[in-house]
């Protein structure tokens, strides 16, 4: 680990990024996420010898793609927006996922949907967790609910990304964006040559080889077949391998909370004020969205769940299934812009402490 | 342990600048710490607030029921006096004219900018009121802070001396 | 016995998918020549469009990427940032570029991203079925425009490599056909300049290629070259419209 600093969310996350290995970076401003762009060109000119290439695009729908183009010749590449950029950047995310290129995003989500607010929003969970684009795809998804946090899984992003072949998506959101906290920043990561990285485009030597092709067009059924069962095999093995997430007084906890991001450490607090007045409240958070961490609920039968989320349930999908509906499932949601308070989330957990 | 914090005044009078102080010092100190900055949209002018949460585990990084309330203007006051916690302080500028109605009975009248002037330099009103905010944070070593007044000031060497002065009347004023 | 042709070594075994009579073939010929000849196969990296020639990576032996729809300049935007010493070429169609993918075509020109594009204009919607596209003459008829192209309905033909010239980021853009054994000579040469100006690193290089259609076009092959040298070169003249070696 690094040195330790006071820093905002967006430019600690950029900064880790860059410790990453990531000298590629290509957005479009948009709040709250503007503060990741505008500090990759602060390092580009300020500090010459970290080798920072950033590119202002005219779109989002240009970003994802030069990310794509980055990628492809074997180098780490991210792009950082929200809740409307991300959408437009869709398209890319299918197209990426289909061809194997390891791309990292930082999505800051804000409250939708249409134009939406700039301020915290949880209401990107189906788009993320869901594909967004068309498609049978998957993308790994990360939740900070820390600035630490977030600088640790922008780090392990680049890595997973590369692992799988998979884009990864760091889900922040408007709250943790311009949240400065106390933090250590991560070391530097030494990435693999561009020469090691898997199907990279370099020019062509027969005499090594077999050339290396991006494509994701399918001419018939038996190449959707074999393309969609080769795509299945990595979100399989993603499945097994990746899910993470935390679990706080379960063991003989009445109620559990399900929160992730900013919003999970208002329910943090909650959870303790709650205990304080006797109610036993455990809480599961999620920090892969997906894969979704179903195995957490294992074991928990006749609990209570509150799922808590800033959009109107999106998550509580996922915990229903993961609960396979033999729980009661009962759903805390808040619009977004600003956080509830601890006692907000306490009022509910009292009401639902008297449901027999 | 979980301490929530409120700022709140005009752009000008220094309110960040004391809650970065507070925040580095927390840090040093060895807690976590939260910092979130509210600007108004004016350029020159307008509402600066800030929201700082120093915990010893992670918490929840908005401020409900503040402990320390720290209110420079009457607008502030009357957005964020609900936010003032009941068994927290209030700590009141002098200039502030409207009564506070809020969950929060203890309130303290400081008439900040007064102090800086008898000190000869109303700007310095911020780090009198970091003084006096310090007497409710006694988990933060009073040292931490005289040395980063000093660093904050380290470009300025000669304002050093006055800003110590100021950080010591507020610590020592009695409401 | 001396050989006076041979296939070009990068091309694979394949057999081109095109329609008899189609430009593509020919272009596709001479890029793989002028990559031989040059040299590019091991340093050089293609970025195919969407459109007829989106299954042309089946043809060479190259490192290759098949974008999507109208992004093929942005993704080449992050090849060529990532790699500035790689040889990146940008193949593009009409549909491709002037209709879905004109911002990134645009903003990799204002930027003068630094490879080379070769535009395939055949004012037509082939892969998709004759459809129109922004670059159909007026009149012409389409699937989507059956009486024709009208202003009211679909405006007018815009001309890319004037459009282009006008940029500072481009440093060459040339506008030539494949109607005659003299006209496929010379796009050979335009294609060449604009590789060399490229791996100079001087800014975006850009070829349009006024390129035939039979299929969509509903003429035999030789109509359609004749169609070219008669009517569609007078929206689209063909000519050197920015080089800045002549002007240097």
């Amino acid at each position: 680990m690094g040195e330790k600093v006071f820093m905002q969310g967006n430019m600690a996350m950029a900064e880790s990024a860059i410790r990453a290995g990531c000298k590629l970076f290509f957005g479009y401003p948009i709040t709250p996420s503007s503060e990741v762009a505008e500090y990759f060109a602060r390092v580009m000119f300020e500090r010459p010898e970290e080798g920072v290439t950033f590119i202002q695009a005219e779109t989002e729908v240009a970003a994802f793609n030069m990310i794509a183009g980055a990628v492809c010749m074997g180098h780490r590449g991210m792009t950082a927006t929200s809740g409307p950029g991300m959408s437009l950047g869709q398209e890319a995310m299918s197209f990426m996922s289909c061809a194997d290129l390891p791309a990292v995003i930082l999505d800051v989500m804000r409250p939708g949907p249409g134009d939406g607010d700039i301020m915290a929003g949880q209401s990107d969970y189906y788009q993320l967790t869901r594909g967004g684009g068309h498609g049978d795809y998957r993308n790994i998804i990360l939740a900070p609910y820390t600035v630490q946090e977030g600088c640790e899984l922008m780090q392990l992003a680049f890595e997973l990304a590369e692992k799988y072949h998979n884009p990864v998506v760091v889900a922040s959101d408007g709250n943790l964006a311009k949240l400065r906290e106390s933090v250590e920043l991560p070391g530097r990561i030494e990435p693999p040559s561009p020469h090691d990285q898997y199907n990279v485009l370099e020019g062509y030597d027969p005499a090594e080889r077999d050339k290396h092709v991006f494509l994701t067009g399918m001419n018939g059924v038996a190449e959707v077949i074999e393309i969609n069962e080769r795509l299945n095999k990595k979100f399989k093995a993603i499945a097994e391998n990746e899910v993470r997430f935390e679990s706080y007084n379960i063991e003989d906890a009445d109620i559990v909370l399900v929160a992730y991001g900013s919003l999970a450490r208002v329910c943090i607090s909650a959870m303790k004020l709650a205990r304080e007045e006797g109610i036993k409240v455990g809480m599961i958070r999620p920090i892969t969205l997906w894969p979704f961490p179903e195995k957490a609920f294992e074991g928990l039968d006749g609990k209570k769940f509150l799922c808590c989320e800033l959009s109107a349930g999106q998550m509580i999908d996922d915990v229903k299934l993961s609960v396979e509906n033999k729980h009661d499932v009962y759903l805390f949601s808040r619009w977004g812009s600003i956080l509830p308070s601890p006692r907000e989330v306490l009022a509910d957990i009292r009401k639902l402490n008297e449901v027999k | 342990m979980k301490k929530e914090l409120l700022f709140s005044g005009i752009g000008g009078q220094g309110i960040m600048n004391l809650g970065e102080i507070l925040c580095s010092a927390a840090i040093k100190a060895g807690y976590n710490v939260t910092f979130s900055p509210v600007y108004g949209a004016e350029k020159r002018g307008g509402r600066t607030m800030c929201n700082i949460v120093i915990s010893s585990e992670i918490e929840c990084q908005i401020v409900s029921e503040a402990d320390v309330m720290l209110i420079m203007d009457d607008n502030s006051l009357k957005d964020y006096q609900h936010l003032a916690g009941e068994q927290g302080v209030l700590i009141l500028n002098a200039q502030v004219e409207a009564k506070p109605d809020c969950p929060c009975k203890n309130i303290k009248v400081v008439p900040f900018i007064e102090k800086a002037m008898e000190l000869g330099n109303a700007k310095v009103a911020n780090i009198i009121a970091l003084g006096f905010i310090l007497k409710y944070l006694d988990f933060i070593p009073y040292s931490i802070v005289e040395e980063l007044v000093k660093e904050t000031f380290a470009k300025k060497e000669k304002l050093i001396p006055l800003n110590l002065l100021a950080l010591k009347t507020g610590y020592e004023f009695e409401a | 016995m001396k050989a006076v042709y041979e296939r070009p070594k990068v091309f694979t075994d394949a057999i081109t998918t095109y329609c008899g009579g189609c430009g593509h073939g020919i272009v596709n010929k001479l890029i793989a020549e002028l990559i031989d000849e040059m040299g590019l196969q091991k340093n050089g990296v293609i970025a195919w469009p969407i459109g007829c020639s989106c299954l042309a990576d089946k043809f060479y032996n190259m490192d290759q990427i098949m974008c999507l729809h109208g992004r093929a300049p942005a993704t080449a935007t992050g090849m060529k940032r990532a790699e500035p010493d790689k040889f990146v070429l940008v193949y593009q169609g009409d549909g491709d570029m002037v209709s879905e993918g004109m911002a990134e075509i645009m903003h990799a020109a204002i930027r003068g991203e630094k490879f080379s594009v070769v535009f395939i204009n055949n004012a037509i919607y082939g892969m998709t079925g004759g459809q129109i596209a922004p670059t159909t003459l007026m009149g012409q008829k389409a699937t989507t425009a059956p009486a024709g192209r009208s202003a009211i309905n679909s405006g007018y033909p815009i001309n890319m490599a004037e459009t282009l010239a006008s940029l500072k980021g481009v440093c060459y853009s040339e506008r030539v056909t494949v109607t005659s054994p003299a006209a496929v000579a010379k796009t050979k040469r335009a294609m060449k300049k604009a590789f060399e100006l490229q791996m100079q690193g001087k800014g975006m290089t850009f070829v349009e290629i006024l390129s035939p259609c039979p299929t969509n076009w509903s003429m035999s092959p030789v109509k359609c070259l004749k169609w070219i040298d008669d009517v569609m070169v007078e929206q689209y003249p063909l000519g050197v419209f920015k080089d800045v070696e002549e002007e240097a």
